[in-house]
């Protein structure tokens, strides 16, 4: 008995030690705000010999458009907003089952073979939008660092480069950024 | 048979019969030349100016179309329930519970009994209620008639159910864009019972609806959004869906939503009664209610005086204070869009 009440006290301290031990980790360090693409555009990068000091030029129509996507970058996407909402993924979770449910109660009591053609039509259709998704995908062309492969001999030829750019807006007040994606850069003195 | 009968039947002069089709022809040549010249002058207006049409259109039009919709639906009321007793149950309580819901979510909203970020939940629920009456119509409809089988309605429904909770208020906007549609459907079912030979022709410029649309899209997509530095003005586009769907032009939004509200009033107003749809406007003796023994033609037409001073009200509150008055319309003119919903199904 004796030695139950000493087992039992030791457990006890241990678990109540381990408040304090929790309480003495360290706080965990924020996760910077990632940063939200609003949209994508092309970028020219010149290199030119006459100019004295590095210049970034946004026509109108893109400047007009980094305004309307900051204005509306803090209202989250209908997607971001379901994903915050539990109670509403489930219940349309739950709907969704019954109509797949449901479905498939109808197609069994229908004798009809035109009802069974209609199901077969919708299976088909989206095994057709899924195939042609494939495709499309399979077609989306090279990635953007093909296109920005030959930046650095180009610079040093004095020769323009263009590629695709996404527009990102970052938390802070650090200015523009670029960045450019280069596969397997080649080190200083590889050659 | 005797052949002097023969005789006598080849001998019918078919001149007036060639007349009466001419005469047929001309009315459906008349009929497409007015739908196309007021769907196009429709769409030229909308685009043109949105947010004046809108409010010069609502002001003038929302209340008699209203008193117009109402007096169809009497028309179309039958004098006795019978086997339809069920349906119209269903369907006046439906209409009641619901449009009492619809007008208590703002009322609660703003007697904070919930917050802001619940709202999109709040008006989940509604539209899942609003769904399951209508799939519960369209079931007792099917019942009606053996050789139907409108089973296909219960996973139609439970798909919406689930569409609406993933994106309540693109689902609600829906329902504010396809509204309008359905007095099409209205003129379609009615043209096939009293006019079966306009028929074809109606179907035809149905064709140039969605050539209209596309050519506004195509027009609008790359305008400046609309000003909407006045509390009126931030009411229409936020009616047709300006802060849902940032990345599109309001000027775009109003213009398509003013557009379809214009088809919707002329084929109320215009349309329906002109191919006597609703019967002579100044008597009730088409309404069965009215019309069959022991019946109420006093209160009917009581009614429809009192409908004609709500309409005045409602002239006068849009002359007085435009934007509550639009406000409350909108909150109430739910009722409307949902009693469309049984009679149409009554005509399938």
């Amino acid at each position: 008995m004796k030695r139950t009440v000493l087992i039992s006290a030791a457990a006890l301290l241990l678990a109540a030690s381990a408040v304090y031990t929790f309480g003495d980790i360290a706080r965990p360090k924020p996760t910077p705000a990632e940063g939200k693409i609003v949209f994508h555009t092309r970028l020219q990068i010149v290199p030119d010999a006459k100019a004295y000091e590095a210049r970034l030029q946004i026509s109108q129509e893109s400047l007009q458009r980094i305004r309307e996507a900051s204005a509306t970058s803090a209202n989250q996407s209908p997607t971001q907003r379901l994903l915050q909402s539990s109670t509403r993924t489930m219940m349309a979770g739950v709907f969704m089952f019954l109509a797949v449910s449901f479905a498939g109660v109808w197609l069994a009591r229908s004798g009809q073979k035109r009802n069974h053609k209609i199901a077969a039509g919708l299976v088909l259709g989206l095994i057709w939008l899924g195939a042609t998704a494939i495709i499309v995908r399979a077609n989306a062309g090279p990635p953007g660092s093909f296109y920005w492969r030959n930046l650095p001999e180009n610079l040093t030829k004095g020769q323009s480069t263009s590629g695709g750019l996404d527009i990102e807006i970052v938390p802070g007040d650090d200015g523009i950024k670029l960045l450019v994606p280069l596969k397997n850069p080649k080190k200083p003195g590889e050659e | 048979m005797p052949p002097s009968y023969m005789e006598r039947a080849a001998n019918i002069s078919i001149a007036g019969w060639s007349g009466t089709t001419e005469s047929a022809r001309v009315r459906v040549r008349f009929f497409t030349i007015i739908l196309i010249a007021s769907a196009c002058l429709s769409a030229a207006l909308a685009s043109w100016l949105p947010l004046q049409v809108s409010i010069a259109t609502v002001f003038l039009f929302a209340g008699p179309h209203n008193w117009f919709e109402a007096r169809y639906f009497l028309m179309r009321l039958p004098a006795r329930f019978g086997r339809s007793r069920n349906f119209f149950a269903v369907a006046f309580a439906g209409i009641f519970v619901l449009t009492l819901a619809y007008v208590s979510l703002p009322l609660l909203y703003y007697t904070n009994v919930w917050s802001a970020s619940n709202w999109p939940t709040a008006i989940a629920g509604w539209n899942t209620l609003l769904l399951l009456w209508l799939g519960a119509l369209v079931l007792l409809r099917g019942q009606q008639n053996s050789r139907r089988d409108w089973f296909w309605a219960l996973p139609a429904t439970f798909a919406l159910c689930a569409l609406n909770w993933l994106a309540p208020d693109l689902f609600s906007l829906g329902i504010v864009y396809l509204h309008p549609l359905v007095a099409l459907w209205f003129l379609d079912r009615h043209l096939r019972r009293t006019r079966p030979e306009w028929l074809r022709a109606y179907r035809r410029c149905l064709l140039l609806l969605p050539l209209l649309l596309a050519g506004m899209i195509l027009y609008l997509a790359r305008t400046p959004s609309l000003a909407d530095d006045n509390g009126l003005f931030w009411r229409i586009t936020q009616h047709a869906g300006a802060e849902l769907l940032p990345n599109i032009s309001s000027h775009l939004l109003v213009s398509t939503h003013v557009f379809l509200e214009l088809l919707h009033y002329g084929i109320w107003i215009v349309a329906l009664p002109l191919i006597g749809a609703t019967g002579a406007v100044w008597s009730v003796k088409a309404i069965p209610l009215a019309r069959r023994r022991r019946g109420w033609p006093k209160l009917i037409g009581a009614v429809l005086v009192c409908g004609l001073f709500i309409v005045a009200l409602l002239w006068i509150g849009f002359s007085a204070n435009y934007p509550l008055t639009r406000d409350l319309y909108f909150a109430v003119a739910i009722a409307h869009v949902m009693a469309e919903a049984p009679f149409l199904l009554r005509m399938i």
